[in-house]
């Protein structure tokens, strides 16, 4: 056993997880909120489609595994991550209008996004149970993973100065600062969840499989669906190519540093704590004008 | 040769296969994946993280000591839509938040109108709308939210004090078109510091306006006992005639209201509280959530922000008529669900899907 490598959490910056009520104005932001470059914009955009109806099942999924909880502390934790996923969902939710006033509708994107995971993912009909058990399990676990990389990009976002000198809308970015930073901070509860209530390898392995292939199919989906829908008839076509030399300006996450970010996450000794600063994420929510009631 | 023919036909399948793909995809850009038949996200119905930018394009004074602001959005596009017994949330210059209900049209989309009364000793809110939301003054809203829905029903007693005739002069244009039987008493200081006298008197002969210098405080227990016994109570107004209404109407009878000042409402009365798939029945005291109680029976029942902004401690209502004091759930969702972290129940007992 003692030669069996075990998660390590770095040093503790446990702090109380709390929803934030918070409050965003739309009305003046422009559809191509990175002047001069709708791609970046775009694929960032992708964020809108994927997260309402993805965070609000982290939330159902969550409710679930409540009741398996036996460590008092975790469950704090896990309650406080629920709220703030809520919160998370209605916010990007609330953007979606607004894209659709300026003349992007969004709606048939999502309805499909809904539909993954409402239907594909839902709680389907199974039998009480190991297989109900286990469905919940898988489900758990693929929460985890995907939370890797909220994490990675919740970092990236407080750290990505490139977007302010290229003159992003401030609401914009405030909105995905303040979303971030609560990633950055509740960025472990997931994976502890995952191992306090399963923990097995060969299916953190099996679900960052299925979660990394459907992040990258629906995320190259959303950016061209953005890109071909577009009012704007010179914005052009998504392509791999732009992601990577956007990634290279720092517009975008590097697509090295998300190559190296998978052995990460597989690593038998990975803990989300490695990664990120807690103290820079808390900071940022002091700060932030959506988190502080508009203001 | 065989081995050249086997991979000019696998080379050729994958070509028709790839060109099919594309086909398919050209013609209908979605494809593979299927919608959800009722789509739930980009809808825009809770719209609980929003703030609206308006101005303040007119400002008039239609009784003493009240202002009526008319809003419209910056750009002049539409504004989401209300039905009476909305308010709007007002974060003011200093950042003080205080709600008002919205007494303009609800079909006219171009712009909202509140009205406030200056309460000299208040909490400081009335004061900054009177000194500072001048014309051409931008500020922040929030909602329109409504705690005070209009049911459907065929008779109505509205009863309305001062100022808080505001929520209820919407309720009175659509009752009134709706051709339901509806009566309302509005009482007041005096005549001059009434809002809206005129356009109600227009209303007809089912007004009773009671002037205080003039008739004295309302004769609440027989305009009560003169109206329908089945009809749905309305009153918005201070404290006391809200109390008053409340032990006039009797034990059997909740009157619906509207309370302006939140936290001005007391913590709540003790209740009733089935939970039906339990099969349990427990008591929540006046001084404790419905979420604590029902916690300390089901501790798995699940719950976050306990403030009633992130909807987490939804639950279904199956019976029981329900004291809404969230800010979140639209008013579809109010009709048989709540949030059990901060709203309550406006009868004896409520019966919840737990």
């Amino acid at each position: 056993m003692s030669n069996t490598p075990q998660p390590a959490p770095v040093a503790e910056e446990r702090i109380e997880l709390k929803a934030r009520n918070v409050s965003f104005e739309w009305e003046k932001t422009p559809l191509h909120w990175i002047p001069g470059d709708p791609f970046t914009g775009h694929t960032i955009n992708v964020l809108h489609l994927l997260l309402p109806a993805g965070e609000r099942w982290f939330v159902h999924v969550y409710k679930q595994v409540l009741p398996y909880i036996t460590d008092d502390r975790l469950r704090e934790d896990v309650i406080g991550f629920i709220g703030q996923e809520a919160m998370h969902s209605a916010a990007h939710d609330d953007v979606l209008p607004h894209l659709k006033k300026l003349g992007l509708d969004p709606t048939p994107y999502t309805a499909q996004v809904d539909w993954l995971f409402e239907k594909l993912l839902g709680d389907r009909t199974l039998p009480p149970g190991r297989a109900r058990q286990w469905w919940l399990m898988e489900r758990v676990a693929t929460i985890a993973a995907i939370e890797h990389y909220t994490a990675f990009l919740g970092n990236w976002i407080l750290n990505a100065e490139t977007l302010d000198r290229r003159g992003a809308d401030p609401m914009m970015l405030d909105l995905l600062r303040w979303h971030g930073a609560e990633e950055v901070e509740h960025r472990s509860v997931a994976f502890e969840l995952f191992m306090h209530v399963d923990g097995g390898y060969r299916r953190r392995v099996r679900t960052w499989a299925t979660a990394f292939t459907a992040l990258a199919f629906l995320w190259q989906r959303g950016a061209r669906f953005f890109m071909d829908n577009d009012p704007t008839p010179t914005v052009g076509k998504a392509s791999l190519g732009a992601f990577y030399r956007a990634g290279k300006k720092g517009m975008l996450p590097s697509t090295p540093s998300m190559l190296k970010s998978i052995p990460r996450y597989l690593s038998r000794t990975y803990h989300p704590s490695q990664e990120g600063s807690t103290a820079q994420a808390v900071a940022y929510l002091a700060s932030s004008p959506g988190a502080n009631g508009g203001r | 040769m065989r081995r050249a023919t086997t991979f000019a036909l696998a080379a050729g399948a994958a070509l028709l296969t790839r060109r099919a793909l594309r086909r398919r995809i050209a013609a209908s850009p979605l494809w593979p994946m299927p919608a959800l038949e009722e789509p739930v996200s980009g809808r825009g119905a809770r719209r609980s993280t929003i703030t609206l930018k308006l101005t303040v394009t007119e400002r008039t004074e239609p009784a003493e000591g009240v202002v009526r602001l008319r809003l419209e959005a910056l750009d002049g596009s539409e504004l989401p839509s209300w039905e009476p017994g909305a308010h709007l949330d007002l974060v003011l210059p200093s950042g003080l938040v205080r709600q008002y209900s919205l007494c303009g049209d609800p079909a006219d989309r171009a712009s909202y109108t509140v009205a406030t009364r200056l309460i000299e000793d208040g909490r400081g809110g009335s004061r900054e709308v009177h000194e500072q939301l001048q014309e051409a003054v931008e500020l922040s809203v929030r909602g329109p939210r409504n705690r005070f829905p209009l049911v459907a029903g065929t008779s109505y007693v509205f009863v309305a004090g001062g100022i808080g005739i505001t929520p209820i002069l919407p309720m009175l244009t659509a009752v009134e078109a709706s051709g339901a039987d509806w009566r309302l008493l509005y009482g007041g200081r005096s005549r001059a510091t009434m809002p809206f006298l005129d356009e109600i008197e227009k209303l007809g002969g089912r007004v009773t306006v009671v002037p205080e210098d003039e008739c004295g405080l309302p004769d609440l227990a027989s305009f009560l006992t003169n109206s329908p016994s089945g009809a749905a109570v309305y009153c918005c107004g201070p404290d006391p005639l809200m109390d008053a209404v409340t032990a006039a109407l009797g034990p059997g009878r909740t009157p619906h209201l509207e309370r302006f000042a939140p936290g001005a409402a007391p913590a709540g009365a003790a209740f009733e509280v089935e939970l039906r798939r339990s099969g349990r029945t427990l008591a929540v005291p006046a001084d404790k959530s419905l979420l604590a109680a029902v916690r300390e029976e089901l501790p798995g029942v699940s719950y976050s922000c306990e403030q009633g902004f992130c909807g987490t401690c939804q639950q279904r209502v199956l019976e029981g008529e329900i004291d809404h004091r969230d800010e979140l759930l639209t008013d579809a969702e109010r009709d048989n669900s709540m949030l059990i972290c901060v709203s309550r129940c406006l009868g004896k007992k409520l019966v919840l899907d737990l």
